[in-house]
């Protein structure tokens, strides 16, 4: 999900840039500060799990947990995932600095939504309820993933419109592996450590 | 910017297009690859690329444009199934190529001019001995020794060649990398929760 540097047009990267700036904000200020080990160990989790890859048939894939994390995190994914990113950037050349705020805005704002739509029946008691909503909220934050790509590539230039229709195509092994994770980790953290559930914001 | 001109797309076949290919492409697309690398050398007059994605994957189908240092476009191919796109030097200068592969995969390469120079003195030289030759035919021996020297030096050099363009393949992160990129993330929560308490100490705790 990493768009390259060069590839997208000014426009765009500003764009990007100036949304990716704002929803950090907003993610700080709602950071309960005592709560940040917890932060940490999420953007932890972000920042690896986009580096192993699994095998899938004769191709391999690799998890992206934005809608684990939006579940979690609400607004907060977005310094979240803006930390984790630049560290991919600088560390591995993955994605590269100038496209740093689009490549957060794809992943992050996804996260967000599924925050607000799908996180209060994810943490509610209804079983059934509880484990559609959190399947959804890991498929769905792909899902937006993929469109925010694709529409950052259309934007860009005309030439993309096939190779953009393609990526929504190309991550549905994603969307389902990662549905399937995040309903068994919310239904495990569910169990074990209820209290990871609550919003980490300033109450 | 003149190396987004792809070629001009018939957008309405392409959708059918991909309906029919979707499937193919959900089987061995490398659309989750972080990062795409181009490689080029020079064996004789013919410039040779290769594609690969991060972790070794080759880059199938990708548009390989070929520009001189001015930005201006030599000339463009598509790679094979192997990720490799060859082509005989468009000009004596130094190349600069640039790989597109799918989903805002990019990537770059320059190949400086050291390497065609290299062979142009060579077919100079060889020309040059090849006057000395019908000056004085005596030399007929020096010249066979010359060209034998150097084809066993381009049979020698080429699987020298070919590993420095493997050497740079690029691999995906080590352990260490990934295990870096842990310790910054918890670094940066250290340092703000470090500046937080001694805020709060300062401000007393009633805040």
């Amino acid at each position: 999900m990493h768009i390259s540097e060069g590839v997208l047009s000014a426009p765009v990267l500003l764009t990007g840039g100036a949304l990716t700036v704002m929803g950090t904000a907003i993610g700080l200020k709602k950071l309960d500060y005592d709560r940040l080990p917890q932060v940490a160990v999420l953007s932890a989790t972000f920042f690896v799990a986009s580096l192993i890859h699994i095998p899938v048939g004769p191709s391999s894939v690799h998890l992206i947990l934005n809608g684990l994390m939006g579940l979690f995190l609400g607004w907060i994914a977005f310094p979240v995932v803006l930390v984790a990113l630049a560290l991919q950037a600088v560390l591995f050349q993955f994605g590269g600095l100038t496209a740093l705020g689009v490549n957060t805005l794809n992943m992050a704002l996804p996260a967000v939504v599924c925050y607000y739509v799908l996180g209060a029946l994810a943490r509610g008691d209804n079983f059934n309820l509880s484990m559609l909503a959190s399947f959804l909220a890991g498929a769905g934050a792909i899902f937006m993933s993929s469109l925010g790509m694709a529409s950052a590539l259309v934007f860009t230039g005309e030439s993309f419109w096939p190779v953009a229709k393609l990526i929504v195509f190309a991550h549905i092994p994603v969307m389902i592996l990662e549905g399937i994770i995040v309903a068994v980790c919310v239904q495990f953290l569910k169990k074990v450590r209820p209290e990871m559930l609550d919003a980490v914001y300033v109450k | 910017m003149s190396n987004k001109k792809g070629p001009s797309e018939h957008r309405g076949n392409g959708f059918k297009l991909l309906a029919l290919l979707a499937p193919l492409l959900l089987v061995g697309s490398p659309a989750l690859a972080h990062r795409v690398n181009i490689f080029a050398w020079v064996e004789g007059d013919t410039v040779y690329t290769e594609s690969y994605f991060s972790g070794g994957k080759k880059v199938r189908n990708g548009l390989v444009e070929v520009f001189d240092l001015a930005g201006k476009k030599l000339l463009q191919g598509r790679t094979n199934e192997k990720g490799e796109f060859s082509f005989k030097f468009p000009q004596k200068s130094s190349l600069h190529i640039v790989l597109t592969a799918s989903m805002g995969h990019r990537s770059e390469f320059t190949l400086r001019a050291e390497e065609p120079s290299e062979e142009l003195a060579g077919s100079a030289r060889q020309e040059a001995a090849a006057t000395a030759r019908a000056q004085t035919p005596a030399l007929v021996d020096l010249e066979q020794i010359r060209a034998v020297v150097e084809e066993t030096l381009d049979a020698r050099l080429k699987p020298i060649s070919r590993t420095l363009a493997e050497m740079q393949k690029p691999r995906g992160p080590s352990l260490t990398e990934i295990i870096g990129g842990l310790g910054y993330i918890f670094g940066i929560m250290g340092l703000i929760m470090y500046f937080r308490s001694r805020k709060k100490t300062e401000q007393g705790p009633s805040h």
